[in-house]
């Protein structure tokens, strides 16, 4: 029985985790950008491990060179007749000095829409640092992507007992002056045990978390 | 920017092909994942969860093969399933005969060796044994769905009464997925109201299937249409209730999904049998196949 459930219920935790961080580095005043990403966590599909192709799009505007305001839709939940959007913006509280990293907060609201009994809002809090180097042709970053679930009761009202789903990943983004590529890694919900589950994640930590990967594509006007 | 283009089309096509592929309802369903052309039972060489010593066989002229015509009253045309009945087919009217309704992979003679091993409960071939292939399982035609295994069960319940079973020599055995047409008919039985309800690492509903895949809180409707709600059902039930479940059940969590269920029994028998060290699907192989059949046999007895 286990196996088509893996894939059944595998995309779940895609919403989760459906896309890499959205802006790292916030853009220039003005600026706008469109930004298309594919991945999710790893699942074994005809005997190969790929990442999940969820597909996401999005587009950011640069409020000033510290503030970026973006909104991003869930196009692989729309195939499932889910409208998921989010809606966020990315402060930079610090800027690099040497060694020392550029440091950026990211607050977004995750919006998942079926009908009225099926809906739901996540919050989100990613933490960024991040280096540019090569002539600020390369910007590397290391971060954690929080969402939280603010339900106190599950199913049949059993008790909530996940609060807090912290996914810590590291990425590269190739800058160039009309469009960045980024790869991101994240270890998703490293926190959470699925020792007794239906679904069996790809993991570099056993029966915790799942390791996914993401591609981002931006392009900048 | 042509070619960018055409880089997300081909991305966002594949993404289509790869989520269109994982149709969500249709996943809970793993029919004939070791297809076979015919029914071999005894003979059968393919994947089983296990194997059972020769002294639990049963001879082939207690086994009957056979079809019935399935049909909801909503549906123009019957489909046509398949069936195994154990025991003596002219004994029905007597004999108190289990309905086995079996888990979501395969077919019958995947779950041959449960089948029989019940056959063994109190006595070799003391009780009679039916056990169906859904819609789409095995060699049953049409396609698997929720509402089939209702319309499917409950017509191999109209068939053992056709035969002369009675309500009170009926027990409804449902293992994993099983568990959501024996629930369910036992609660809102149709024609034959079960007088027992034995349950194998059943399932919760598909609510929790989701919430514990995801850690979250999740709707299960974000994903799936299924309505499998055995927690509710379990509410309904009011004949004695046999749960039996393994403490390292891997894929249905002995706490969010079995536990659940049994807490949920409001009549005035239960039982509980939590078998240590046993997974999904090798509760009789780990506790022995003995000791099996005696908690199902004094169950079946009190």
């Amino acid at each position: 029985m286990k196996k088509t459930l893996t894939l059944y219920l595998i995309c779940l935790v895609v919403m989760s985790s459906c896309a890499p961080s959205r802006f790292v580095k916030p853009l220039q005043k003005n600026q706008q950008a469109v930004n298309v990403a594919l991945g999710g966590p790893l699942f074994e599909y005809s005997d190969v491990v790929i990442p999940m192709p969820f597909l996401s799009a999005s587009y950011g505007y640069g409020f000033d060179s510290t503030l970026t305001g973006f909104a991003a839709l869930n196009v692989s939940a729309a195939l499932f007749g889910n409208l998921q959007m989010e809606i966020g913006a990315t402060k930079q509280v610090l800027k690099q000095s040497g060694y020392v990293p550029a440091i950026s907060i990211t607050p977004v609201a995750n919006l998942i829409y079926k009908n009225k009994d099926a809906k739901k809002f996540y919050p989100q809090l990613d933490l960024n640092a991040f280096w540019e180097f090569n002539q600020n042709r390369n910007l590397f970053y290391a971060g954690v992507s929080n969402w939280f679930e603010l339900a106190g009761k599950k199913a049949h009202e059993q008790e909530q007992t996940n609060h807090w789903l912290i996914s810590p990943h590291i990425g590269q983004t190739f800058i160039r002056k009309r469009w960045d590529f980024t790869i991101e890694a994240k270890i998703i919900a490293p926190n959470i045990s699925y020792e007794s589950n239906v679904v069996d994640y790809k993991s570099p930590l056993g029966k915790r978390g799942a390791f996914g990967i993401y591609f981002g594509y931006t392009r900048k006007f | 920017m042509k070619r960018t283009t055409i880089q997300i089309l081909v991305l966002f096509i594949f993404s289509i092909v790869i989520a269109g592929c994982q149709k969500l309802d249709d996943n809970l369903f793993n029919p004939n994942e070791n297809k076979i052309t015919e029914y071999q039972l005894n003979n059968y060489k393919g994947e089983v969860d296990f194997k059972l010593p020769e002294s639990y066989q049963i001879s082939n002229d207690k086994v009957h093969l056979f079809t019935l015509e399935s049909k909801a009253a909503d549906e123009a045309e019957a489909t046509t399933i398949h069936a195994v009945y154990i025991g003596d087919r002219q004994r029905i009217a007597t004999d108190t005969v289990i309905m086995y309704c079996h888990g979501n992979k395969d077919h019958m003679d995947f779950y041959w060796p449960r089948a029989q091993l019940l056959a063994n409960v109190n006595g070799k071939n003391n009780y009679g044994i039916l056990m169906i292939d859904y819609r789409g399982y095995g060699l049953s035609g049409g396609k698997p769905s929720e509402k089939a295994l209702y319309v499917d069960v409950t017509t191999a319940l109209a068939w053992l009464s056709s035969q002369g079973l009675t309500s009170n020599r009926l027990i409804m055995y449902g293992f994993s997925m099983g568990s959501i047409p024996a629930t369910h008919l036992t609660a809102e039985p149709v024609n034959l109201k079960p007088e027992k309800l034995m349950l194998e690492a059943p399932i919760a509903s598909a609510k929790v299937m989701v919430q514990d895949a995801t850690g979250l809180a999740t709707p299960a409707a974000f994903v799936t249409d299924l309505k499998i709600d055995n927690v509710e059902m379990i509410k309904k039930v009011t004949q004695p209730l046999f749960w039996i479940h393994g403490t390292k059940d891997d894929f249905l969590n002995i706490n969010t999904h079995g536990q659940l269920v049994f807490d949920n029994h409001k009549g005035s028998f239960k039982e509980a049998h939590k078998i240590a060290g046993a997974g999904h699907s090798n509760i009789p192989l780990e506790m022995g196949f003995q000791n099996y059949l005696q908690v199902v046999g004094n169950f079946i007895r009190r």
